[in-house]
C-alpha cells in the first residue's frame, strides 16, 4: 500500500423529524485505511466525527440487502464498495431515492418491502394438504431446485426498485422485486396457483405491462439477478392468457 | 405512552423467532414479532452452509439417523450440552428440514447416479440411488460422522429465512421493525412483556404479553472482531441478565470459527472444508493432517481453529499488515463448482479481498463466530427463573451445544427449537391469563425514560462509542481462543473499570428521535454487563473444555467442572455478576462422557462414567436383542416432546432395511467414513 | 377446439398494441427511406418508384391511381395514432411524475435510462411533425414524385420540417426497436443486449445519414 490518501465524502443530510431542518451536503474527510469499504469509512466518520449520521448496516458482507445507497451515481451495496475502486478520492452518498427516508442515508426499504409481499401474496400457495413432515418428502427435479435457487438470491436491498424511473414516477409500480418474486413462484412445482392467478396479480399497468424496460434494475442489482429475462419471461407469459385455447 | 397487548410476543425476527411466532400463530394466539431491522435482514440470512438433519438421503448420508445425530452432537459440544435437548433436537430435525421444503425451501436435491466429490484431497466418485433421484441432498461438514447437512447451494440461512418470513406473513403476523427491546418487565418471578423504543421516532413502548420470547441472537459484537453482524451485540441477554433473577448459562463458551477472511472477518463457509478444502501454512504445507490425522480440516470447530493457532504460533502463519493468517485452499473444487455452491464465498473474495477463489488461495484465521451461551431455559425453552419469560435460538443456552456447537447445528436449532419452543409457548399461552400491572409497567418505563434523559442531558462525559471499543479490544486481547488465568483477570478488571466508567456516558448528540448514539450508549453499558459474564465465567472455569481453553488447565476436567456455569446479575449495582453452577448428572446420561474422535484425549474422568455405562450395558441386555434402536434410547434416556413432534421419521435405507436388516446393520456399524 | 380470447385483460392488450404499431410503424419508415433514398441513384429511378406506388402497373394508362398514397398515410396517421394514445400512458403526465423522473436521473447515473428519456423527447416532438408530413403529402398524394418532393422540400422550404423530423424519427425508431426486443426477450443474455445496442446506434446513423443524402439529392431538381 502507498502513502494513505484523505478521502473527501459528500453526504446528503436530512432529519424529516427535526423541525426546521433543511436536505443539504455535507462534506467529510478521512485517511483512507487499506481494505477500507464504505461500511467502515461511515462508521468511523460516525464515532470520530458526526454522531448523529444515520445509516443502515447489518451483516457488512453484501448478504443482508441492509445497506443499500446510491454511490458516486451508482445504487449499491454499502458494505461492500470499496473506497479504493475511487481513484480520485471523491465519494458522494445520497439515499437510495423511491423509500421513505428515516434521515440522511436511511430508508425504509423493509416496510416498502413487507407491504409487497402482502400485496402480491408473495409466499408459496401449496398445491395439496401440507405434505406430512414425518414422511420422505416428496422428490423435485435437481435442476427445478437449482433454478429455483438462483431467483430465489434477491436480498431486497431496494436497488432495482431505486434504479426504476418508472417505479420512481409510478408509486403503485411493483417493480422488478416484485416480478423476480413473483417469477420464482411461478417456476415453482410446488405453488398451485396458475398463470390465469398470477395475472390478476401482475397483468396490470402496476406490474409487467407497466415495465418500459429501462433496465436500471439489470444494470444495478448487487446480486446479478436475471431480471431481464424474468421480466421479458413474464410479459410473454401474462400475454400468453390473452388467448386460450381450450379443446371443448 | 403506548401499551400494546398481545399474546405471544417475540424479540427478534430472525429464524428462530419467527418460527416460534408462527407456531404461536397457527394456534390461533394473538402474535407480535419486534425486531430491530425488517426481518428478512436477520443475521439467519448469513448462515451460508446447511443445516443437519439425519435424512440419509445421499450415498455418504446411509445408515444415518437419530441416534448418530445425537452422538456427534453430545461429542461436539465435548459433553457440555444438555442430552435430553440434544435427542428432541435430533429426533424433531427431519422434521423442521421437511416442513421447511413444505413452505417453499428449494432444498439441494439428490441427481441419481455418479457424481464426482473430493474427499481428503482427492477426487472420487460416489454413486447415488435411483430411489434418491429428487430427494433432499446433504453435503458433509465437521465434527460429522455422516454427510448429513442438507443445503441450498450456499445461501440455506437466506433461503430458510425468507421462506418462514414469507410463512409469517401469510399467516398475517405483524412484525413491528426498528424497535429495540431495552427492559423485561416482572415482578421477580413472572415476566409481562418489555419496554421498548422506537428507533425512528425515538417513542417509547410498553409491549405487554402472557409469553415473551426473546430471540434476539447472540452476542458475537462484544468481540473487535467477529464475523456477526453487527446488530449481534448481546442485548437480548442483558435484558434477561437485568432482571436480576433470570440467569444465563455457560456465557464463556464462545465459538471461534476457523475461516473467517482476513481482515475484516467475514465468514467462509465451513462447506469450503465440506466440499473438500484445505487448510495451507505460509510454505504451502497442508497441516491439519500433523495434528488430526483422522479427520483432519474436518475435525470440529474448536480443534481446527485450536490447532490454526497453534500452527502460527509456531511461526508458520503468513505475515500480513494485519497480523498472521494461513490459506484457505478451494482451487482444488474446479471453477465450475465454486461457482454454483460456493458462490456466495466467491462473492465475498471477489468483493473484499478482490481475488478469485478459483485461482487463488483466500487467506483466513480462527475468528468469534457463535456463542453457545444464553438465556438459560428448561427443555422447553422457558426461564427456570421466570415463568412467561422463553428464549430460542443462539440467545438462548438451552443447551444442544454444550461447550462446542457443531457446524450446521446452530440454523437447524433455529428451525427445530423454534418447532418445539413455539409449541410450548403456545401451551403457556393457552393456559395462562394475561396479567396488567400498570404500577409495574410505569416502573420499568420510567427507569429507562430516566436512563435515556441522562444520557441526553448534555455536558462533559464518557463516548460511548470509545467504551465500545475498548470493550471490544479487551475482549479480543485477553478472552480470545486460548485464555489464561492472568490474562483473564486482566479482562474482568478492565471490564469492570469500563462498567463503572459507561455510568458516566453523555451524548453529543442529544436528539431523542432517531439518534445512533442514542442507541449505541443504550447498549453499550449492556454489552459490558455481558462481555463480564463471559469472562468472570471463562477465569472461574479451570479446565479446558470444547471452545473453552485454558492454557493453564489444558485438561477437561469431568470430576470437577461436569457442570453449567449460571450468571445473574442480582445487585443493579455490582461490578460483577453472580456466578453458580448447575451440575450435569452423568446418572441421566444416555452418552457418559468419554473420548471425542477428535482432539487431545486428556480428560480427567467423572467417578459417575463407569457406574454409567455399566448401568447402560444392563439396561441394553434386559431388553433382549429384539428391540428396536427407538426403544433402547427410550429405556436409557427418556425425553418428551409435544405430541404432533413424537411420531418416528421416515428414511429411503428404513424401507430397504425391511427387506435387508442384517445388511442395513452391518452398513451402520461401520459408522461412516473415519472408522 | 376453441380460441378465446379476453378483451378484459387491456393493460396487456395496450402494451402489446405498443410494441406492436411501434415495430410496423418502424418498418413501414425504414422501408420509405429506402424508397425515397432512390432519388440518389437519379430522378428516373425515383419516378419508377413513385409510379410503382401509386400502383401505376394495374392502371391501362400506366397513371397509377395517387389515393393509394393518401390511403397510406392515413393508415400510417391511424397506427400511430394508436401509438401515441398507448404510449401516453407510459410518459410522465403530471408535474410530481416529471419532478421525480428529473431527480431520478440526476442522482442515479443510468444510460438506458436517459436514452429511453430521449425516447419520451423524440416522440413529442415527432408528435407535433408528423403530422405536417402527413397532411403534405395525403393532400397531394401526387407530388410524391422528383419533382414535385423537391420543389415541396427546397422551394417551398419544408426541408425545415423534414431534416428535424428525420433526426427525431430515426433516433425514435431505433431505440424503440432495441426495447421492444429487450421487452419481449429478444436478448437472452447481457452480450446479446449490448450488440442489440450497437445495432441500434448503427440503424440510427445509417439512417439519418441516408435521409439527408437523400434530401441534398433532391436539391438539383429542385427548380
Amino acid at each position: 500500500m502507498s502513502q494513505s490518501r484523505i478521502l473527501t465524502f459528500n453526504i446528503f443530510r436530512y432529519d424529516p423529524q427535526q423541525p426546521g431542518d433543511k436536505p443539504a451536503m455535507v462534506q467529510y474527510q478521512l485517511e483512507e485505511t487499506p481494505g477500507m469499504t464504505v461500511f467502515i469509512a461511515l462508521n468511523r466518520l460516525r464515532a470520530e466525527q458526526d454522531p448523529s449520521l444515520q445509516f443502515d448496516f447489518v451483516c457488512r458482507a453484501g448478504i443482508c440487502g441492509s445497506c443499500a445507497m446510491v454511490i458516486n451515481g451508482f445504487p449499491t451495496l454499502a458494505c461492500r464498495t470499496l473506497t479504493a475502486k475511487y481513484a480520485d478520492g471523491n465519494i458522494t452518498l445520497m439515499p437510495l431515492p423511491g423509500f421513505e427516508l428515516i434521515g440522511d442515508l436511511s430508508v425504509n426499504t423493509g416496510k416498502f418491502m413487507r407491504e409487497l409481499a402482502e400485496r402480491l401474496k408473495l409466499w408459496l400457495h401449496p398445491d395439496e394438504t401440507q405434505h406430512d413432515i414425518h414422511l420422505i418428502e416428496k422428490p423435485m427435479d435437481p435442476e427445478e431446485a437449482a433454478k429455483l435457487y438462483e431467483l430465489e438470491r434477491c436480498v431486497e436491498c431496494g436497488v432495482c426498485v431505486s434504479a426504476c424511473a418508472t417505479a420512481q414516477m409510478r408509486d403503485t409500480f411493483v417493480g422488478a422485486v416484485g416480478m423476480m418474486k413473483i417469477a420464482r413462484f411461478e417456476l415453482d412445482s410446488r405453488d398451485a396457483r396458475s398463470a390465469e392467478d398470477f395475472y390478476h396479480v401482475i397483468g396490470t399497468q402496476d406490474g409487467v405491462f407497466g415495465c418500459m424496460t429501462l433496465l436500471g434494475c439489470q444494470d444495478n442489482c448487487p446480486k446479478d439477478l436475471p431480471h431481464m429475462q424474468q421480466i421479458a419471461y413474464l410479459r410473454r407469459k401474462m400475454a400468453g392468457t390473452l388467448i386460450t385455447i381450450s379443446k371443448a | 405512552m403506548k401499551l400494546i397487548y398481545t399474546d405471544a410476543l417475540v424479540v427478534g425476527a430472525g429464524l428462530a423467532g419467527l418460527r416460534v411466532a408462527i407456531a404461536a400463530k397457527e394456534r390461533g394466539l394473538d402474535t407480535l414479532v419486534l425486531s430491530l431491522i425488517p426481518a428478512k435482514r436477520s443475521h439467519s440470512a448469513a448462515a451460508q452452509g446447511g443445516m443437519q438433519a439425519s435424512l440419509g438421503n445421499t450415498t455418504k448420508g446411509d445408515g444415518d439417523n437419530e441416534d448418530v445425530h445425537f452422538q456427534d452432537t453430545v461429542k461436539g459440544s465435548d459433553w457440555g450440552c444438555d442430552q435430553t435437548v440434544a435427542r428432541m433436537f435430533a429426533h424433531c430435525a427431519p422434521k423442521a428440514v421437511r416442513q421447511m421444503a413444505n413452505w417453499g425451501v428449494p432444498w439441494t436435491r439428490v441427481t441419481a447416479g455418479p457424481r464426482q466429490v473430493v474427499v481428503n484431497a482427492e477426487r472420487i466418485t460416489i454413486e447415488e440411488a435411483k430411489a434418491a433421484h429428487g430427494l433432499i441432498n446433504a453435503r458433509d461438514f465437521g465434527g460429522t460422522k455422516k454427510w448429513r447437512t442438507c443445503y441450498t447451494a450456499d445461501g440455506t440461512g437466506h433461503s430458510l429465512l425468507y421462506a418462514v418470513d414469507n410463512k409469517a406473513i401469510s399467516l398475517d403476523i405483524p412484525v413491528h421493525e426498528r424497535i429495540e427491546a431495552l427492559k423485561i418487565i416482572h415482578d421477580g418471578k413472572r415476566c409481562h412483556g418489555v419496554i421498548a423504543r422506537c428507533l425512528i421516532t425515538g417513542e417509547l413502548r410498553a409491549y405487554i404479553a402472557k409469553s415473551t420470547t426473546i430471540a434476539t441472537g447472540g452476542y458475537g459484537r462484544i468481540y473487535e472482531v467477529s464475523t456477526n453482524a453487527i446488530i449481534c451485540e448481546g442485548v437480548g441477554q442483558a435484558l434477561a441478565l437485568e432482571t436480576g433473577v433470570a440467569t444465563l448459562g455457560n456465557m464463556e463458551a464462545v465459538q471461534f470459527h476457523p475461516t473467517a477472511i482476513v481482515p475484516v472477518g467475514i465468514l467462509t463457509t465451513e462447506g469450503c472444508r465440506g466440499d473438500g478444502g484445505l487448510l495451507r501454512d505460509r510454505n504451502g504445507h497442508r497441516f491439519m493432517p500433523d495434528y488430526e490425522p483422522e479427520k483432519k480440516e474436518l475435525a470440529s470447530r474448536d480443534v481446527v481453529s485450536r490447532r490454526m493457532t497453534e500452527h502460527m504460533r509456531k511461526g508458520l502463519g503468513v505475515d500480513s499488515p494485519y497480523g498472521p493468517h494461513l490459506w484457505l485452499d478451494i482451487t482444488l473444487l474446479g471453477r465450475k463448482h465454486i461457482e454454483t455452491n460456493l458462490r456466495e464465498v466467491k462473492e465475498i473474495c471477489e468483493n473484499f479481498l478482490g481475488i478469485d477463489p478459483a485461482d487463488e488461495w483466500i487467506p483466513v484465521r480462527p475468528t468469534q463466530h457463535y456463542s453457545m451461551g444464553g438465556i438459560r431455559t428448561k427443555p422447553t425453552g422457558e426461564s427456570p427463573q421466570l415463568t412467561g419469560l422463553f428464549s430460542v435460538g443462539e440467545a438462548a443456552c438451552w443447551d444442544m451445544h454444550g461447550f462446542n456447537r457443531l457446524g450446521g447445528n446452530s440454523l437447524a436449532e433455529t428451525v427445530v427449537g423454534g418447532m418445539i419452543i413455539g409449541s410450548y409457548v403456545a401451551d403457556f399461552c393457552e393456559q395462562q391469563d394475561l396479567v396488567v400491572d400498570t404500577a409495574l409497567v410505569n416502573q420499568f418505563a420510567s427507569e429507562l425514560q430516566g436512563e435515556i434523559d441522562t444520557l441526553c442531558s448534555g455536558g462533559a462525559g464518557e463516548n460511548a462509542f470509545e467504551l465500545k471499543s475498548l470493550m471490544q479490544r479487551i475482549m479480543m486481547d485477553h478472552v480470545g481462543i486460548f485464555r489464561n488465568g492472568p490474562e483473564l483477570e486482566v479482562a474482568v478488571t478492565e471490564l469492570k473499570e469500563l462498567l463503572q466508567r459507561s455510568q458516566n456516558i453523555k451524548l453529543k448528540c442529544t436528539k431523542r428521535h432517531a439518534n445512533p448514539e442514542l442507541v449505541e450508549a443504550l447498549r453499550v453499558r449492556r454489552m459490558i454487563k455481558v462481555a463480564l459474564t463471559v469472562a468472570c465465567g471463562a477465569l472461574a472455569r479451570t479446565e479446558s473444555r470444547g471452545a473453552h481453553a485454558r492454557e493453564d488447565y489444558p485438561q477437561r476436567n469431568d470430576k470437577d467442572w461436569l457442570c453449567r456455569t449460571l450468571a445473574s446479575w442480582p445487585d443493579a449495582d455490582a461490578l460483577t455478576p453472580t456466578l453458580s453452577y448447575e451440575q450435569l448428572d452423568v446418572m441421566q446420561m444416555e452418552l457418559p462422557p468419554g473420548y471425542r474422535g477428535y482432539g487431545a484425549d486428556n480428560a480427567i474422568a467423572h467417578p459417575d462414567t463407569a457406574k454409567r455405562q455399566d448401568e447402560i450395558a444392563t439396561i441394553v441386555a434386559g431388553l433382549g436383542s429384539n428391540a428396536s434402536r427407538e426403544q433402547v434410547q427410550q429405556a436409557i434416556m427418556p425425553f418428551e416432546l409435544p405430541q404432533p413432534l413424537r411420531a418416528g421419521n421416515q428414511r429411503l435405507h428404513d424401507s430397504f432395511a425391511k427387506s435387508a436388516s442384517a445388511a442395513n446393520d452391518a452398513t451402520f456399524s461401520k459408522g461412516g467414513k473415519n472408522s | 377446439m376453441a380460441i378465446k380470447s379476453s378483451i378484459r385483460k387491456l393493460s396487456a392488450w395496450l402494451d402489446l398494441s405498443q410494441s406492436l404499431s411501434g415495430v410496423i410503424l418502424a418498418v413501414f419508415l425504414w422501408t420509405h427511406l429506402v424508397l425515397v433514398s432512390s432519388i440518389l441513384l437519379g430522378g428516373d429511378a425515383m419516378n419508377w418508384v413513385a409510379r410503382n406506388m401509386e400502383l401505376s402497373f394495374l392502371s391501362s394508362d400506366g397513371h397509377g391511381y395517387p389515393w393509394v398514397v393518401t390511403c397510406i398515410a392515413i393508415s400510417i396517421a391511424a397506427i400511430a395514432l394508436v401509438h401515441v394514445i398507448v404510449a401516453l400512458q407510459k410518459l410522465p403526465m403530471s408535474l410530481r411524475q416529471q419532478r421525480a423522473l428529473q431527480q431520478q436521473i440526476q442522482v442515479i447515473n443510468h444510460g438506458d435510462t436517459r436514452l429511453w428519456r430521449w425516447q419520451a423527447i423524440t416522440g413529442v416532438v415527432i408528435l407535433l411533425l408528423l403530422p405536417v408530413h402527413l397532411w403534405l403529402i395525403g393532400s397531394s398524394p401526387e407530388t410524391i414524385g422528383p419533382l414535385g418532393s423537391a420543389a415541396r422540400i427546397w422551394n417551398q422550404g419544408v426541408w425545415m420540417v423534414y431534416l428535424p423530423l428525420l433526426l427525431m424519427v430515426e433516433l425514435h425508431a431505433a431505440i424503440g426497436i432495441y426495447r421492444v426486443a429487450l421487452k419481449w426477450g429478444a436478448a437472452r443474455n447481457l452480450n446479446t443486449r449490448s450488440r442489440l445496442r450497437k445495432i441500434k446506434t448503427i440503424m440510427s446513423v445509417v439512417f439519418v445519414a441516408l435521409g439527408v443524402a437523400s434530401l441534398l439529392a433532391f436539391l438539383p431538381h429542385a427548380g
